[in-house]
């Protein structure tokens, strides 16, 4: 199970609720159309409190990415890849995750979400080359 | 986008830092926060020639780790302070903290402020998160459960991303670790002076690549404080007066808040003209500066942002020598938190304090007359503050 299990808040409940089903939703303004994750009450754009779930596709591009080495968390021993992914769906979405692939990330690779069933009813979203297979048991990085 | 006020008061140079004080750095102080901001506070007003029946207003900054100012005024029978700031906040907010008591001095809400900060970061409170819960923020929930959830890792993702996108290289925050190692062997206060060099620095053990130990600052257990009050005043005390010349904090957007999100910009790139605006000066007449350096690449990062190099060349600028105590633009001359210590930001105030009055002994920048010091560049909050400061 995870070192530490999200504590959704009365914005992102849905979100993880969505997640558990395999789906990843972004918030898109009724008013101007803008996308936006995470989930929050306004559009920053427009200032509107009117908004829908939209479902995407997870997918982006690998903007940049780290190997923690130190035990930050309890539990963290052998050392893990976060990877931060720049979401196609929503302009500005930068999103944090684990890293499923065989090789280490490329700057600009595309990437698609791969969900992570970690115990205990918890879903994550980590991330893999896109064309890869799409759901993982949860084994080490980080150590869960 | 950046706002510069119009109406703002002339507050450039009505205020003046009068006193520093400090206590030793350690790994354990073996006494409470509420001791070190005392003993800090104190000393900075032994330092000024003041009494503490002169100080009307207290100011800091903290994150649920130490003494507020309505803890420390009883402690020292400061009685009827008329104004006081507990500003919650990391090290994005630690230069703001002297910025508003310049405010409250310039408006006379208070005559005598003195700002502290105080911390057991080595011995209670570990910045780093080791054996330290998790922060409450609505982002926590998208990041701890990846095991990404402290300041070396979210600082070490940036700088990849900056290596990635414009070359920076190791071997750049490696030389900026040397440089600083460098200085802080040259001043007694600081916890690590023994000199290091490259080598030394990629044979470090990694933290969190691409970061190893030596891009990390130092967790330290000490207290730092600073007196402010009327440039007027200032002159009649017992040391030189620096001036505040500018204050400024905000900073706007965050690569979490929109559109525009660039993981290798701070808010120190909206802050810098406004702040450079208000003092009627440019990245050209600082003579030395004291840029927060949680790591390495921080340094790098606000090298760009305030204008002392172009983007994406902060590690080359770095490289050339620029920024050794004999190079172009001296950075923090002290150490820095990578070798003096890690006191929150105010360390680097001080040590811009102690450079202008000509006191920093063997690390003394030969006529310095103006300093930039800089907070936390507002990546991990989404807004930074920064002072010049500049002798009479």
């Amino acid at each position: 199970m995870a070192a530490y299990r999200p504590e959704p808040d009365r914005d992102s409940r849905p979100w993880w609720e969505g997640v558990a089903r395999h789906e990843f939703a972004v918030q898109e303004c009724e008013a101007c159309g803008l996308s936006r994750f995470p989930p929050r009450a306004f559009c920053p754009s427009c200032r509107t409190e009117e908004w829908r779930w939209r479902q995407v596709v997870p997918e982006g591009t690998v903007e940049s990415w780290i190997v923690s080495h130190q035990p930050f968390l309890p539990g963290a021993r052998d050392p893990y890849l976060v990877v931060m992914v720049r979401l196609a769906a929503v302009p500005g979405g930068l999103v944090y995750g684990n890293w499923r692939g065989e090789g280490p990330p490329e700057y600009g690779l595309r990437v698609r979400g791969a969900y992570t069933e970690v115990g205990e009813g918890l879903t994550l979203v980590d991330w893999e080359p896109a064309g890869a297979g799409s759901v993982h048991r949860a084994g080490n990085p980080p150590d869960r | 986008m950046t706002n510069v006020p119009k109406r703002l008061l002339d507050i450039r140079d009505r205020t003046a830092i009068a006193g520093v004080g400090y206590t030793p750095f350690t790994k354990d102080s073996g006494v409470s926060t509420l001791t070190l901001a005392c003993r800090a506070v104190l000393a900075a007003l032994e330092d000024a020639g003041l009494s503490p029946d002169d100080v009307d207003g207290l100011a800091t900054h903290r994150v649920g780790d130490s003494a507020a100012p309505t803890l420390v005024a009883p402690a020292l029978g400061l009685a009827d302070l008329t104004w006081h700031l507990d500003q919650f906040g990391g090290g994005s907010v630690s230069h703001a903290v002297v910025g508003q008591a310049a405010l409250a001095v310039a408006t006379g809400m208070a005559e005598t402020v003195v700002c502290y900060r105080a911390i057991n970061a080595r011995s209670e409170f570990r910045m780093g998160g080791t054996g330290r819960g998790v922060p409450v923020s609505p982002e926590v929930q998208y990041q701890a459960p990846y095991g990404y959830v402290a300041p070396p890792q979210q600082y070490a993702m940036y700088a990849r991303a900056h290596m990635l996108r414009y070359g920076t290289r190791a071997e750049h925050f490696g030389r900026l670790a040397v440089t600083q190692r460098a200085n802080a062997a040259k001043n007694p206060r600081a916890l690590m002076r023994t000199p290091i060099t490259l080598d030394d620095y990629l044979a470090a053990r990694w933290i969190a690549e691409p970061f190893r130990l030596l891009d990390c600052c130092l967790e330290t257990d000490g207290a730092c404080a600073v007196v402010v009050t009327t440039a007027e005043r200032a002159r009649a005390l017992r040391r030189p007066p620096v001036l505040i010349s500018a204050a400024a904090w905000g900073g706007g957007m965050s690569h979490l808040s929109g559109p525009s999100a660039d993981p290798t910009v701070t808010a120190a790139a909206a802050l810098a003209p406004r702040l450079y605006a208000q003092a009627g000066l440019g990245p050209r007449d600082i003579d030395v500066a004291e840029l927060y350096d949680c790591f390495t690449y921080s340094v790098i990062v606000q090298l760009e942002d305030y204008g002392f190099c172009a983007k994406g060349e902060g590690g080359p600028y770095v490289d050339s020598g620029a920024t050794a105590l004999d190079g172009a633009l001296p950075v923090n001359t002290h150490g820095g938190f990578l070798s003096e210590g890690y006191v929150h930001g105010m360390n680097h105030i001080a040590e811009a304090v102690s450079q202008l009055r000509g006191d920093a002994g063997d690390r003394q920048v030969r006529g310095a007359e103006v300093a930039l010091s800089t907070a936390q560049p507002g990546y991990i909050l989404p807004a930074t503050s920064a002072l010049i400061l500049r002798r009479p």
